[in-house]
């Protein structure tokens, strides 16, 4: 049995590259789990699907634990433990980024024992490279598995994209083809990973819960604004900078309208962002009279900022 | 303006009350006006919440709120906002809570419960005079669900129900109108990219006693399909064009507090979302496109004269 990972954010086509690699796979004549998982988050937040394939009715339920294939849409997921793109990687487990930083880098950086391969797939804050995505990364997802005909991953994108009309969806196909060409030399590298055995399942252990009063147990909230524990700033794919020599200090626009309440206002009169739980939608930027707030990727952010 | 924070109603605050890391998308309208909102009804505030996107906000064991908020069934929110303005009045008769205590009891709900579900129960609480207020935070959907139609979706958008060329078919319900027929104390429309409207607004909404409407145009980045950085920008579109009019009711009387002069061309609005791409594309449907713009004349040709 075939059993693949996507990780991504929400937005980002994850649910639609799960759903065509299922449905591809449907066509090439498996049994075939495809499904999204993720919580009451937007986009923005770590998501993912899984896909299981076999030639036998699957019995297996669940999430993927164990994955021969991990296909990535947003790189800055790797190092976020609660994307938990990692989890569960073995050493026959291959590992797709989409990624313009190089394999080697990232083989350097992540040592895994297993193949680790890259495909700039264009860049997570380009909404026009992000619309096409979901369905460039099915495309390769398909050729990496190795069992699945052009012809199925043509049928299944017209398939399943078929409300976005026709000229999108040729423009998924074509995207999607050249993702399935391009990894024409690692064609089946994919393998089928090893059956769980009943023996080494490990069933869940009983934890012993002292009872507690109504007050403790109920689900009341006793504390203000507790969501602030919540770090929303793992979203952010770009992040607003304030130019502070272009500021006018009018922060009290960006202040006001940035929709998640990150912005406060110095001593000085200068705008604050909390990065935090900044979501990185940038209405800060795009509503500042100045221009005084640039953007610039997260992952360079680091450095600049 | 530029510099200075301006001072009307009062300087818009630099702290805000609504916590951050919430699950809304990054760009949420609906969140943007519940924190403008909420910085001006201040901390003393319960809001009682139908469900929707905003019922996501707190999830135990988070919240962003600093005081207390109720759940209850999409169509009951004015039910639920009986009881709690009830019980308050209640202690505070019985000297159980000093009147400094007292509460603003805030229903919150999406479109679909204010224009459908809810609205016999919204129609039955202003009827019984109830002292509350109603933040409807309008994304023309379910946006909650997928972008599903609700009774406030515009003619001719696409949402997840409404595909084929045209879009929906029907017309947005106006709300407004019902809510004025009703002669409640206040009810008035806001967009949360003018927010110093929306600020005066909400002061003298919190001024008032008795049942009052705030409804807001919450641009939807997810359901409207549009690059979050433009919730800005589509919500000022939508009042400079003239299609989400700013106006109150109070006294018996509806002044429009902003008229669009010159009102831009309802197409600048309608071509920045892709729930809209088929009027333009592939190609453009010029009868619908006058249908939209007539309607929107026709409604300020009455408003003028």
């Amino acid at each position: 049995m075939y059993r693949l990972r996507f990780h991504g954010r929400g937005g980002q086509g994850i649910k639609t590259a799960g759903r065509i690699l299922g449905t591809a796979f449907f066509r090439a004549g498996f049994e075939v789990q495809d499904a999204p998982r993720y919580g009451a988050e937007r986009r923005g937040a770590p998501i993912f699907a899984y896909v299981r394939a076999a030639r036998r009715p699957i019995g297996e339920r669940g999430i993927i634990r164990r994955p021969d294939l991990v296909a990535v849409a947003d790189d800055t997921l790797v190092t976020i433990p609660a994307a938990g793109v990692l989890a569960g990687v073995a050493p026959h487990t291959v590992l797709l980024l989409s990624s313009s930083t190089p394999a080697e880098v990232w083989r350097e950086r992540l040592q895994l024992p297993g193949l680790l391969l890259t495909l700039p797939l264009g860049e997570v804050w380009e909404a026009a490279a992000v619309r096409f995505l979901g369905a460039t990364l099915a495309g390769a997802a398909a050729r990496l598995v190795g069992v699945i005909p052009r012809e199925a991953l043509v049928e299944a994108i017209a398939e399943e994209l078929a409300h976005l009309g026709p000229s999108l969806t040729t423009e998924n196909q074509v995207r999607a083809l050249a993702a399935f060409d391009l990894l024409a030399e690692h064609a089946g590298c994919v393998s089928e990973g090893p059956e769980p055995s009943a023996a080494a399942y490990e069933p869940p252990r009983w934890v012993e819960l002292a009872p507690e009063g109504a007050d403790l147990a109920a689900p009341a909230i006793h504390l203000p604004a507790t969501s602030e524990a919540v770090p929303t700033g793992l979203w952010r794919v770009v992040r607003p900078l304030v130019d502070r020599s272009r500021c006018r200090r009018c922060a009290w626009i960006c202040s006001t309208l940035c929709p998640d309440g990150t912005i406060s206002v110095d001593g000085d009169g200068f705008p604050v962002i909390d990065y935090q739980h900044c979501k990185g939608c940038l209405v800060c930027a795009a509503s500042c009279p100045a221009r005084a707030i640039r953007v610039v990727p997260e992952r360079q952010a680091a450095r600049v900022g | 303006m530029r510099d200075k924070k301006p001072s009307f109603p009062k300087p818009l605050p630099s702290t805000h009350l609504l916590g951050t890391g919430t699950p809304m998308c990054a760009g949420c309208g609906g969140l943007q006006v519940l924190h403008e909102i909420y910085d001006l009804l201040g901390p003393k505030t319960v809001f009682v919440n139908a469900a929707g996107c905003l019922t996501l906000l707190a999830v135990y064991p988070f919240t962003p709120f600093r005081g207390g908020w109720l759940y209850t069934a999409m169509a009951a929110a004015p039910a639920g906002a009986q009881g709690v303005r009830d019980a308050l009045d209640i202690l505070v008769r019985q000297g159980r809570l000093p009147p400094e205590e007292n509460l603003e009891v805030v229903a919150l709900t999406g479109d679909g419960a204010a224009y459908g579900m809810g609205l016999s129960a919204t129609s039955s609480a202003i009827e019984r005079g109830l002292d509350f207020l109603y933040l409807c935070y309008d994304n023309e959907g379910y946006g909650n669900t997928g972008q599903q139609y609700s009774e406030a979706t515009p003619h001719a958008a696409r949402t997840a129900t409404s595909g084929g060329p045209r879009g929906f078919m029907g017309y947005k319900k106006d709300l407004f109108a019902i809510w004025a027929a009703h002669r409640p104390a206040y009810a008035a429309t806001v967009a949360g990219a003018e927010m110093l409207d929306l600020a005066r607004k909400a002061e003298k909404a919190k001024s008032l006693r008795g049942p009052r409407l705030i409804l807001a145009l919450a641009p939807c980045p997810t359901g409207w399909d549009f690059d979050p950085q433009d919730t800005v920008e589509i919500g000022r579109l939508a009042v400079k064009t003239g299609i989400w009019p700013l106006k109150e009711y109070v006294d018996g009387r509806v002044v429009h507090t902003k008229i669009p002069r010159p009102r831009l061309p309802v197409e600048e609005y309608l071509k920045r979302q892709g729930r809209f791409a088929h009027l333009f594309e592939p190609v453009r449907q010029e009868e619908l496109l006058k249908e939209i713009q007539a309607q929107v004349d026709a409604y300020w040709a009455r408003v003028e004269s």
